[in-house]
């Protein structure tokens, strides 16, 4: 019996995630032996950093049973509507106030998904494609379509508020940690205990597991998938707001594109598409190695203009393991 | 063999639509809406994204979903014009037939990239049996990652002027655009696959059932990767369609029509756990689709917002479908 | 017996003009076994829910511990103390036991933080109360069905419950998981709980039961103690027909079919060999687990014999995949019906067609005409009973739905037809009439196997019976065995590793 448990183990897609985590540092820092700096995982903390914050949303919506591709358009209004306030002078130089508008950007479309989803029981693929297109549709109609550079000076202040800076030795290059960074860490380590420890978050696992079981046992299902989709929104829109402190700027289309990345992210690290797993652990694995490959793509000499697709082949045997993983044990059909 | 009390429903749903917008027009703009120049332009414009949405038919109906189809679009497109530049450069002009030769073999080209792109999803989706959505959403990247690393970022362009002319010309003296015929042969080929073909009867059987499907001895990795083929032979069609019609080929065209035809094939009465579904509410979807956008631009209001109302209408659509649906099982309870 | 706690007077329930219960009475009384029985269609689901408070019925009184209940919710029924445990028990497959078990528990307590610990113990307390043991900490995908039913029972336990409705509770239970569920229900009887058991297998009840019900088409037909029924009257009451239980004996014939010589697949069955002659009904059983299932999807190249032959009609066939299978003209009627048999969506036609497409492509289309005459014939054949060929098959009942499954494959003129559970969760008479379909296909020359663990069903419709044990075949006889000898073979060994 021991035996097979800890084979299980060994074998579990936790455990899997970490071998082709290791083996592909293992070929980067042989190519490139500056891998090996403790620049790496501060470059890898930044740029996973968002990735991060969205794969958080993503999996709470994902273990519910649903999908969300939502995210990027309710990013991008989060992040661009204060700032047009900002620019235009409606809105005073002060931080929180760029946050508040920013969240409740955030809330405001996180309600859209959460009706869509619960209420008129549209499949959450549609619905959140309908949320995206209303969004950036709203964007571009309301606003326009400039790039804004002006944001209250708070925000100035935290952009230069670093955790830890490293300074290479050999080119002098510093690699700074913003501070910003104990905000995914903040959520995550809610989020986890949220899940594990409330009936709320046990909800969520019971409604990914059996729908309709999770209505009999007694469970708020309507409750729980719009307050999931309003707290996806809200995390969204937190991240929008880093997004623009960290860049400096704030566009219509920044963070578009980047469903794909995330969702593989969460599958990666074993949510699965039809509900009622996931973990933080995996999540934040599945991350690690996505900012991994894409990031390092330049160490290992491969072209930029390749590096989207070079991106999508890791991706596809990531999920073609994660799936033939799942697949396994099961019946045959 | 359908239900057909609840396709003339959808049907119905989707005429009353497209005379709402008659009316509107009429009261707003009739001068210009009601023009041979605003049906010419509509005739241009909906085969390009209304033989893409065949393609999401197809495959929704079969239980899945093509979220790659703009990339195959691209690819197939890009293929297209590359072929035609390497044997019709930049500048220089061929005789008739060459030209006539250079363009069939660049067509069948993008066509057999499209081809090989479906077989790729549609093997991945029979074979090892991973969700369309997922197999689809990481093929989009793999294939739009392709142009942009053969394009190297800049749009491909420069075609001979035949080539702008499939898209943009019309049949010699008539108003009739190219693209009509090509949009109507496609519509009767795939109405004749779906319903007058083994394998047409075999992708509703996948769409409804799929283990039952592989308990009746249909072979479901074939009839996956036919179907999946077929779109992306689709959106071979639809890219020769769109690189004609902007002389350019580049990784983000289109990229607008992968919520577009999803929108379509819902609106005309696909349902997205697959097995329900067909051409003609389908068609008369992208029809009423093309009215809209239409009365859009003659509005002045700017293709952003387009955006805006596809969503919303998209979800207009289903509230109205659901409580038509909640109506009818009240009505059902009291009798 | 106790007292009364449920009694239900002339209770009335029509759906759209159409009368589901035409007026039943039914008194369940606590410590005491209430078996509700009756063929598909006769309205016992519709009576649960009715008691269960899920439908309110058109007519007539529900008293509840002497009160009577108006308008009553399934909230209220469970306040009552009424508990449901249905077919498809309603449970989390991604959690753990003591979750499923304690989670409706936590949630009508209203607590918001979830410890472990206690769930583990309200779980364990379950457990004991009904004699199960299982690991709290196992997921439940991870459970057998058995498994499944035992934490859907202590979940419903927990509520202290007073009536426990049981619909179909041995479906998919093999002989020894029902044991041990009746020593459950025994224990919860001496607990002084009402139970109500949906079940028509009489074997079956007999040895549990205090009472029993007898429903058909929707009409109350008779209701007594057990004492107080056979077989016979069983069998009556239940269909409103005699039924003789003859064996079936064909006249002996040399026309081989099928010779299976010798296959094996490792960790599913060893060594099997058998022949079937024209005539021949085969059958084929064991406990679950036992390779059965395995050596009928042998057949269907489900489960392809790694080693060994397969002779069909003179010619050896490989059955690797179930394209091979259908290509050698072999069908397969699986256990899961709905699920694996049927595409329940569409209609009759499209079901009884989906095996044989082949035979309708033209040039130009397909034949639908004659896709519609061939249902309809088949239809007539085998005595589907609908209101057209173009209706659902959801809409049709468990017989008449397995039926359109023998159809599809009859249509496409099988050599060989394997069936696993033919007549599994139908009523009397359709087993009757799905047994004369499978008899007469024999006689026609059309090759029969079935796997079943209904004895009844195995010894009445086989000539020949192989019994299988642990991967292999301990006895294969001519029908020469009784029901009881065949029990006893296949507990045989079970008593020896209990004794060791």
């Amino acid at each position: 019996m021991n035996r097979t448990k800890s084979k299980a183990f060994f074998t579990s897609n936790t455990m899997i995630l970490v071998y082709v985590i290791l083996a592909f540092s293992v070929v980067v820092a042989l190519r490139q032996p500056a891998f090996l700096s403790p620049a790496t995982p501060i470059n890898l903390c930044r740029a996973g950093l968002f990735t991060f914050c969205f794969a958080l949303c993503e999996m709470l919506v994902m273990i519910t049973g649903g999908i969300d591709v939502s995210f990027p358009a309710i990013g991008c209004v989060s992040m661009y509507v204060p700032m047009v306030l900002y620019d235009r002078g409606i809105l005073p130089d002060n931080g929180l106030y760029f946050v508040l508008v920013a969240l409740l950007c955030g809330l405001i479309f996180g309600l859209l998904n959460g009706v869509l989803v619960s209420y008129l029981r549209i499949p959450s693929l549609i619905a959140t494609l309908a949320t995206s297109s209303i969004a950036s549709g709203f964007l571009a109609f309301a606003f326009g379509v400039k790039d804004l550079t002006a944001m209250p000076t708070a925000f100035t202040k935290i952009y230069e508020m670093n955790l830890v800076t490293y300074t290479d030795p050999a080119s002098g290059l510093s690699y700074p940690l913003t501070v910003l960074i104990f905000v995914p860490v903040v959520l995550a380590v809610v989020m986890a205990l949220i899940l594990r420890y409330t009936m709320g978050g046990r909800g969520l696992y019971a409604m990914g597991g059996n729908l309709s079981a999770a209505r009999i046992v007694g469970f708020p299902v309507r409750r729980l998938q719009f307050t999931t989709y309003i707290v996806s929104g809200l995390i969204t829109s937190l991240t929008a707001v880093m997004y623009v402190i960290l860049m400096h700027n704030a566009s219509t289309t920044a963070l578009m594109g980047n469903e794909m990345l995330v969702i593989a992210a969460c599958v990666v690290g074993g949510c699965s598409l039809s509900g009622g797993k996931g973990t933080i652990g995996g999540v934040l694995l599945g991350t690690l190695l996505i900012t991994l490959v894409q990031n390092h793509l330049n160490m290992l000499g491969i072209d930029t203009r390749w590096q989207t697709l070079a991106v999508g082949i890791v991706l596809l045997f990531g999920v073609l393991m994660t799936s033939l993983q799942a697949g396994r044990g099961k019946g045959r059909v | 063999m359908k239900n057909p009390l609840a396709r003339n429903k959808q049907v119905g749903t989707l005429i009353a639509l497209m005379a709402l917008v008659c009316v509107l027009m009429l009261i707003f703009c009739p001068g210009s809406y009601f023009t041979a120049k605003n049906a010419k332009s509509m005739l241009f414009q909906f085969p390009e994204y209304g033989i893409l949405a065949f393609g999401m038919m197809l495959c929704m109906i079969a239980g899945g979903i093509d979220l790659s189809l703009v990339g195959i679009m691209n690819l197939s497109g890009l293929t297209a014009a590359l072929i035609l530049l390497a044997l019709i450069p930049e500048g220089t002009e061929a005789s008739a037939e060459f030209t006539a030769v250079a363009l069939i073999v660049s067509s069948v080209a993008a066509l057999l990239v499209g081809a090989l792109c479906g077989l790729f999803n549609g093997f991945l989706i029979g074979y090892f049996g991973i969700p369309a959505m997922l197999v689809t959403l990481c093929s989009l990247q793999l294939f739009t990652g392709l142009v942009y690393g053969i394009t190297g970022g800049p749009a491909v362009t420069g075609m001979c002027d035949a080539f702008k002319e499939i898209a943009n010309g019309t049949i010699a003296g008539t108003f009739v655009p190219y693209v009509l015929p090509i949009f109507v042969i496609v519509l009767l080929v795939v109405a004749f696959i779906l319903h007058k073909t083994k394998l047409g009867r075999e992708i509703y059987y996948l769409g409804t059932n799929r283990k039952a499907s592989v308990f009746s001895g249909i072979n479901t990795l074939k009839t996956s990767m036919l179907t999946y083929m077929t779109s992306g032979i689709l959106g071979g069609v639809s890219g020769i369609l769109i690189t004609s019609h902007l002389n350019a080929a580049k990784s983000s065209n289109g990229t607008s029509y992968t919520l577009l035809t999803i929108l379509i094939v819902v609106l005309g009465g696909v349902h997205p756990d697959g097995g329900k579904g067909d051409v003609v509410g389908v068609t008369l979807s992208v029809l009423l689709m093309q009215m809209i956008s239409n009365a859009f631009t003659l509005l002045h209001i700017s293709q952003d917002v387009k955006n805006f109302a596809n969503g919303a209408l998209l979800i207009l659509v289903l509230v109205c479908v659901m409580l038509i649906r909640k109506v009818e099982e009240k009505k059902k309870a009291q009798q | 017996m106790g007292e009364v706690f449920v009694e239900l007077k002339g209770i009335k329930k029509a759906y759209e003009g159409v009368y589901a219960l035409k007026g039943i009475d039914l008194a369940l009384r606590k410590g005491e076994i209430h078996c509700l029985a009756g063929g598909n269609g006769c309205g016992k689901s519709t009576l649960i829910k009715t008691i269960s408070g899920v439908h309110e019925p058109t007519a007539g009184e529900i008293y509840i511990d002497g009160q009577q209940m108006n308008h009553m919710k399934p909230l209220d029924a469970i306040e009552k103390g009424i508990q449901v445990i249905y077919q498809d028990f309603a449970v989390f497959p991604n959690l753990t036991v003591a979750e499923n078990i304690a989670l409706n528990t936590e949630i009508k307590d209203r607590t918001k933080v979830v410890s472990y610990k206690r769930m583990r113990e309200l779980a364990g307390k379950a457990m004991a109360q009904i004699g199960a043991d299982l690991n709290p900490d196992a997921r439940l995908e991870d459970l057998s069905v058995a498994g499944k039913q035992m934490v859907a029972l202590c979940r419903a336990i927990i509520n202290n419950p007073k009536l426990l409705i049981l619909d179909e509770p041995t479906t998919a239970l093999t002989a020894k998981e029902v044991q041990k569920l009746w020593g459950v229900l025994r224990n919860l009887r001496e607990q002084n709980i009402a139970i109500l058991l949906v079940d028509h297998k009489f074997d079956e009840i007999r040895p549990l039961v205090d009472r029993l019900t007898i429903l058909r088409n929707g009409e109350f037909v008779s209701s007594g103690l057990i004492s107080e029924y056979g077989h016979v009257r069983f069998q009556k009451d239940m269909t409103g027909h005699d039924f003789s239980t003859e064996k079936y004996r064909p006249e002996p014939s040399d026309e081989p079919i099928l010779s299976v010589e010798h296959i094996s697949s490792k960790g599913n069955y060893e060594d099997i060999s058998f022949a079937l002659s024209k005539g021949d009904v085969l059958g084929i059983t064991g406990l679950l687990g036992s390779g059965r299932n395995e050596i009928a999807e042998a057949l269907f190249g489900l489960c392809p014999a790694e080693s060994g032959k397969i002779v069909l009609h003179g010619k050896e066939v490989k059955l690797k995949s179930i394209k091979d299978a259908v290509k050698h003209e072999i069908g397969f009627v699986p256990e899961d019906r709905l699920t694996e048999g049927l595409f329940t969506a569409l209609p009759i036609t499209d079901n009884t067609v989906a095996s044989s497409l082949k035979k309708y492509v033209r040039a130009f289309g397909l034949k639908s005409f004659e896709m519609g005459e061939n249902t309809k014939t088949w239809m007539k054949r085998l005595g589907v009973v609908a209101v057209s060929k173009d209706v659902p098959v959801s809409s049709l009942s468990g017989g008449n739905a397995q039926k359109v499954v023998l159809g599809k494959w009859l249509n496409t003129n099988p050599k060989l037809l394997v069936l696993v559970g033919p007549s599994v969760g139908m009523d009397v008479g359709a087993k009757a009439e799905i047994h004369a379909i499978l008899r007469d296909l024999a006689q026609t020359g059309v090759g029969v196997v079935m796997v079943t663990d209904d004895l009844s069903e195995l010894v009445e419709n086989c000539n020949r019976i192989l019994i299988v044990k642990d991967h292999k075949i301990i006895k294969s006889s001519d029908n020469s065995l009784s029901k009881k000898e065949i029990e006893a073979l296949l507990m045989g060994s079970d008593q020896k590793e209990e004794e060791a």
